[in-house]
């Protein structure tokens, strides 16, 4: 039963975001004053991908896609959506950062397998870029789970709903939800965190030799992670909620954090690392402090 | 067969295996696969013995005794074990050996001396077992690269034998025992002499598992021992050092001696140095890995951040994070023995570990990259794998207590690893074929038995943690702490629980549903690995098209002129030298003049004062 859940709630991710990600093209048209594609185009991109013939490297090129795409999906199934919890109790936050790293590594090496100098370069920058954001993100998390005692990301959402809209870690855990915000841009690679794909640079980076289906599957899984990625702000900081307010949530910080990319220019990967290590992860070790020495800012 | 027997056995089977190398060099190698296995099969014997003393001699009033533990057992088991995979080795390395019978007997010799420390009932017994695998692995190091490394190590290990040979006389001439378990009910009415003795003896221990400052023998040793020796330093010998950050801690029950003293967030003082000893470890393992060039030097400094996991977990002493720390010796074996059977495989084929002069080798080396790649998820901590399910212990012991600085050492090195462990799958496997390894071929099927072995164990326990769980907390239980809760494939910890078995089951289905998409789609057409998108650049070369030298360049550059223990190190040598330089010119000049000057001196001393003295 809850693998029945399980493959719906990725079905209706897949459309929600998928439609979202257009609509997101559509929001960055209007600010840079274009007209844009229509809201459907994403899945248009996909379907033609995925048609289309391609290149291959060898084993490890396409194994590494299908690990990509695969552990990417198995990840988003442990996710809370909304009030939709397919395998209870399992929704733990650790499991869910770390299952999201088997896509990044199936992604890293069927990248690397490619031989492409290019791509070498953009893991490089990914990986980076990766120690660089996860850091501050976990401790302010860690906090959290010390004092609730609860790793599960729907418990934790939970918690936040009893005092009404002011009992959201947004508002009681301010500092922590500025720095998982930075984090979330980081982890989306959106400007100005997009250093490892840096077309103008490094040619896509990771994504330079991709084509046909094996690049329609890398946008599913970058779909996929984009889910997860926002789904964990949003059960973090804005109190999860039912399917609706959940979807409503998403919206709103998916379109905060295209209307950041939109008007952004794109940092080094040196300076990424440096910016991460600077201002977020003072304020996430005194959010963390604050909320396990004080107690302050947590919803009893 | 008995404990005590079977060690004398084992010693007497490292003897026998130097004749046969003398005899026949291959013959002796096989030989040291059938003496690991011989102890390993009569060792399982002894999993569910605790508590029976066995004398394995007696001179004056002292006497060497065993006693059979279940933390013993475990540690031993590990031990044996990886000794007993990696000797598969052996017989193909013997050629390029300098002195082969040496080897032989003193790798045999290493791991039945292993079984004196782990069953040890005295410290009298664990010195002097301790001091035969010092000194064994010290004469096997000079056979690889480097004669200088083997003294590094035995300066660092010496540190650690001395300090812990000091508390121990100490010891006993306070409570006249060496009796480990007198000695620690002796300990609870004596706290501050418990604080000494636990400083003192677990710098021992520091030292052997490479915890900073004394981890600069680590990338010297690991990187220039034999590369058949090099899986046993890292996945074995290393985690002597974790059994006696056990011993101080847990066996000598310092929760319950050091209760009364200054906490720092709920931790004595004591746990909470050595615990960020073990924190700014895994900071400096990591960041250190992530620069080398040389794969067994990286893979040396992500032992030394790995022991720092393995301290932290230890010194937690509660239900979770100790239980993880102690399973993180077990993975953390599996695995660095692992990718240092795939670089020694390497090796084997090429000559060379060092990272920028191979590439591609996936296509010449299947089980190897395969071997690597499991041994890399594992001590990346990535489900579902064995070292996920320790790591999540780890995290979840500290969540618990609330240790947010120990927490952010673990997740640096947690992410950090990800960096340094695909360094050389990229740069070795991955990549570029350099027209000079085109006939490279996969090792020997017997070389492959060890690597798939290991990623099998590593696979196993990461499905079905909850069986070697379920020993372990019957190690907690004999230790008076709270064992780690299990049921089925579900572990618990205070902040919920997970499920091994249907994450893997998810992952799986995961990974069909992305098989049939590409599966059912349009076949993709095979390239040549130099036709790639270069930018409009021609490269013919794939030697230089390969992307491996400097490979974190920017994120290096950060931290270029990080400060150093070494370079600290090093200025204490140049001392000594120098100090050494000026005793061998006063006193041991090739100038005659210099030798009668201090015949005189020393000869007025005695006439005029001779008799004072």
């Amino acid at each position: 039963m809850s693998y029945l859940i399980a493959f719906m709630i990725v079905f209706i991710g897949f459309l929600w975001q998928v439609s979202l990600d257009g609509i997101q093209r559509k929001v960055t048209a209007k600010i840079h004053r274009r007209v844009g594609p229509p809201w459907y185009q994403t899945f248009m991109d996909i379907f033609k991908a995925l048609s289309k013939s391609s290149i291959t490297h060898g084993f490890i090129y396409d194994f590494g896609v299908m690990m990509a795409l695969g552990g990417t999906i198995a990840t988003f199934m442990f996710l809370p959506f909304g009030n939709i919890v397919a395998f209870n109790g399992l929704d733990n936050f650790f499991v869910v950062v770390y299952l999201l790293a088997i896509g990044s590594l199936g992604m890293a090496m069927s990248a690397s397998g490619s031989g492409n100098a290019w791509a070498g370069i953009g893991i490089m920058r990914a990986l980076t870029q990766m120690l660089a954001y996860e850091v501050p993100f976990m401790i302010v998390v860690f906090g959290m789970i010390h004092v609730y005692g609860t790793s599960s990301l729907s418990e934790l959402a939970h918690v936040q709903q009893m005092n009404g809209i002011f009992g959201w870690h947004i508002f009681t855990m301010p500092l922590g939800a500025i720095v998982a915000f930075i984090s979330l841009l980081g982890m989306l690679s959106k400007v100005p965190f997009d250093t490892p794909i840096a077309p103008t640079e490094i040619a896509s980076g990771p994504m330079v030799e991709y084509g046909g289906k094996h690049f329609g599957m890398l946008i599913l899984q970058h779909e996929f992670a984009t889910l997860v990625e926002v789904g964990l702000f949003v059960n973090l900081f804005l109190g999860g909620g039912n399917l609706i307010e959940y979807l409503i949530k998403y919206f709103f910080v998916y379109t905060l954090v295209t209307l950041i990319y939109a008007v952004s220019a794109r940092f080094r990967i040196e300076n990424v690392v440096t910016f991460f290590y600077g201002v977020p992860i003072v304020l996430s070790l005194v959010q963390a402090a604050i909320v396990i020495f004080t107690g302050l800012g947590v919803n009893v | 067969m008995a404990l005590n027997s079977l060690l004398i056995t084992g010693l007497l089977l490292s003897v026998l295996t130097f004749f046969l190398t003398k005899i026949n060099k291959k013959l002796g190698s096989y030989f040291t696969i059938f003496s690991t296995l011989f102890v390993l099969i009569f060792l399982f014997g002894y999993m569910n013995d605790v508590g029976t003393v066995f004398n394995l001699g007696s001179f004056g009033g002292f006497s060497l005794q065993l006693v059979s533990s279940n933390y013993g057992w475990f540690f031993s088991i590990i031990m044996v074990l990886t000794y007993f995979l990696v000797s598969f080795f052996n017989p193909y390395w013997i050629e390029k050996m300098v002195n082969p019978a040496s080897y032989n007997m003193l790798y045999v010799f290493s791991v039945v001396s292993t079984l004196g420390i782990f069953f040890a009932k005295d410290f009298l017994t664990l010195f002097i077992f301790w001091e035969m695998v010092v000194w064994s692995s010290l004469f096997i190091i000079p056979l690889g690269k480097s004669r200088k490394a083997s003294v590094v190590y035995y300066t660092i290990s010496t540190i650690g034998s001395f300090s812990m040979f000091f508390a121990v006389m100490y010891l006993y001439s306070l409570f006249q025992t060496f009796d480990i378990e007198s000695i620690s009910q002796n300990l609870i009415s004596s706290p501050n002499t418990a604080v000494m003795a636990y400083f003192a003896i677990i710098i021992a221990g520091l030292a052997k598992l490479g915890i900073f400052p004394f981890h600069t023998w680590l990338p010297i040793a690991h990187g220039n021992a034999p590369h058949t020796f090099s899986p046993v330093l890292s996945g074995g010998l290393v985690k002597m050092g974790a059994f006696i950050a056990l011993l101080v801690s847990a066996i000598i029950p310092t929760s319950q001696i050091f209760s009364n003293h200054i906490r720092i967030i709920g931790v004595p003082y004591e746990n909470y140095i050595i615990m960020v000893l073990g924190a700014i470890s895994i900071i400096v393992g990591t960041l250190m890995a992530i620069k080398q060039e040389d794969a067994k030097r990286l893979i040396a400094y992500s032992t030394v951040a790995n022991g720092g996991y393995i301290l932290i977990g230890i010194s937690l002493l509660d239900q979770v994070g100790f239980a993880g720390g102690i399973m993180h010796i077990f993975n953390h074996a599996m695995a660095s023995a692992a990718m240092f059977l795939a670089i020694g495989a390497v090796a084997y084929r090429t000559g060379t570990t060092n990272m920028n002069e191979l590439g591609g080798l996936i296509k010449k080396m299947p089980v190897t990259f395969a071997a690597y790649l499991i041994a890399i998820i594992s001590i990346a901590g990535i489900p579902p794998t064995s070292g996920f399910a320790s790591k999540w212990l780890i995290f979840q012991g500290l969540a618990s207590k609330g240790l947010m600085f120990i927490a952010f050492a673990t997740f640096f090195g947690s992410i950090g690893s990800f960096m340094y462990v695909f360094r050389p799958l990229a740069t070795v496997f991955l990549g570029q074929l350099s027209p000079k390894h085109k006939d490279v071929k996969e090792v020997p099927f017997m070389m492959q038995i060890p690597m798939l072995v290991m990623s099998l164990l590593t696979i196993y326990f990461g499905v079905f943690p909850s069986e070697m769980l379920g020993f372990i907390s019957k190690i907690q239980a004999s230790l008076n702490i709270v064992p780690i809760s299990v049921e089925g494939s579900k572990i618990y910890s205070f902040s919920g629980m997970w499920d091994s078995l249907v994450i893997t089951v998810a992952f799986v289905i995961g990974f069909i549903i992305a098989a049939l998409i590409f599966y059912t789609h349009k076949k993709a057409q095979p390239v040549d690995q130099m036709n790639t998108y270069t930018s409009g650049e021609f490269i013919y070369d794939p030697e230089s098209y390969h992307y491996a030298k400097n490979y974190y360049a920017p994120f290096e550059r950060l931290y270029k002129n990080h400060p150093s223990v070494e370079k600290f190190y090093d200025v204490i040598a140049l001392r000594v030298n120098e100090f050494g330089r000026l005793v061998r010119s006063w006193f041991f000049s090739s100038n005659a003049s210099v030798g009668v000057f201090w015949i005189s001196v020393i000869i007025t001393i005695a006439f005029f004062w001779g008799d004072k003295i």
